[in-house]
């Protein structure tokens, strides 16, 4: 059992940074309900796995591996927390202007609509290589080594550049 | 197109993503303290299912291994020694299963999201696929099924019967299950005879359990 400070601290943190949790949803979900779900069952899974961090990582290392985690494992098993037991408030309730990726015609949009088209991992690894992680903690986070991680990111941006240049002809 | 283009692609999305607003998480987040929501939330997850779908066959298995003893220790003569190996070897492999479904559910338990991607998903598409894994120890016991029957009197009465039939059919259980035990496995998840052994619907989240397995594998090799 965690001690209140240290539950305040975790959820301030997570609160700090929810900018990861919707990016993920985003790129794992298209539909807004789904979205919803997922970021619920994120922060859900970061609380109960908060006592497991450890200062060995930084924080946002280890809340990118369990949010990713959670969403991988979300999307491939289609699951849906409709069967939450609701709280006093309800529902998180995401405010975005995103339309489905797959209706968009904008220049960033048809960026997401490849990058929905992606395995699972290998959204996960352009994700973090969007985002801007080193290498090393790209590979700390995947669980794959480095040169693996910047092999594969050729082949992920090679593909992602030829599907929208194809687009553009 | 340049590597900066692609960066600037996201970047623009970034903006968007930055604007959205969780309207309601400071609240929300209020509340899964205030009510130790963790504490009184039902496990709702496909492997909490997987867990309680375990559960409930090692309960059945304990009830099937204890009749299986009662049979066992109601048939203690020589002339039935037959039945009682046969019966016994039964129990030996329901044991087996037994064991592996107790790990199973401990090894569920065990699932750690704040591991790597690659160790987290690796781990629960193999429990979500061990079903499949139980199964192959089970055929094992395949041909015990077509032994326990046998004995002494229906081999000196009827020998052309028994070594036309019965022996035969028993070899070929034997032959049949071990094979199965040797190839039922992610690398044959593609084979006709796979798809068509595992077609039915309960199958489905096994077999796609396997294949996510073998695309994990992909996965991880390193590639020039």
């Amino acid at each position: 059992m965690q001690a209140k400070s240290d539950k305040d601290d975790l959820l301030k943190l997570i609160l700090e940074n929810k900018g990861i949790i919707l990016k993920i949803c985003n790129s794992y979900c298209h539909d807004k309900a789904d979205r919803e779900d997922l970021a619920q069952e994120i922060i859900i899974q970061l609380w109960k796995s908060g006592k497991g961090f450890t200062p060995d990582f930084k924080f946002t290392t280890w809340m990118y591996r369990v949010a990713l985690n959670v969403a991988i494992s979300f999307y491939r098993t289609g699951q849906k927390q409709k069967e939450v037991i609701p709280l006093a408030e309800g529902h998180l309730n995401i405010q975005d202007n995103l339309l489905e990726p797959f209706h968009l015609e904008e220049k960033s949009n048809r960026l997401q609509r490849y990058i929905a088209e992606l395995k699972e991992l290998d959204k996960a690894l352009i994700l973090l290589y969007f985002e801007e992680k080193s290498y090393k903690e790209i590979a700390e986070i995947v669980g794959i080594t480095e040169t693996n991680v910047s092999t594969k990111l050729s082949r992920i941006k090679e593909k992602l550049k030829q599907n929208i240049d194809q687009e553009k002809k | 197109m340049e590597d900066n283009e692609l960066k600037n692609m996201w970047k623009e999305y970034d903006r968007k993503i930055e604007e959205s607003k969780i309207l309601n998480l400071q609240s929300w987040v209020l509340n899964l303290q205030a009510f130790e929501y963790i504490k009184t939330e039902k496990a709702k997850s496909k492997l909490n299912a997987l867990s309680r779908q375990k559960k409930w066959m090692i309960a059945l298995g304990f009830v099937w291994l204890f009749f299986l003893i009662f049979l066992i220790v109601n048939s203690l003569e020589f002339s039935k020694a037959f039945f009682i190996i046969s019966v016994g070897c039964i129990a030996l492999f329901t044991l087996i299963a037994i064991v592996t479904y107790i790990r199973h559910v401990i090894l569920i338990d065990e699932i750690d999201n704040s591991e790597s991607l690659v160790e987290t998903q690796e781990k629960a598409a193999k429990l979500q696929s061990s079903t499949l894994q139980t199964g192959r120890i089970l055929f094992l016991q395949t041909p015990f099924y077509s032994t326990f029957f046998w004995s002494q009197q229906m081999i000196t009465d009827a020998p052309l019967a028994f070594w036309t039939i019965s022996f035969p059919i028993a070899i070929f259980f034997v032959w049949l299950s071990v094979w199965l035990y040797r190839n039922i496995s992610f690398k044959n998840v593609n084979k006709k005879w796979f798809k068509i052994l595992f077609s039915s619907s309960e199958w489905t989240s096994v077999t796609k359990a396997l294949q996510y397995l073998e695309e994990i594998n992909e996965f991880k090799k390193e590639r020039g």
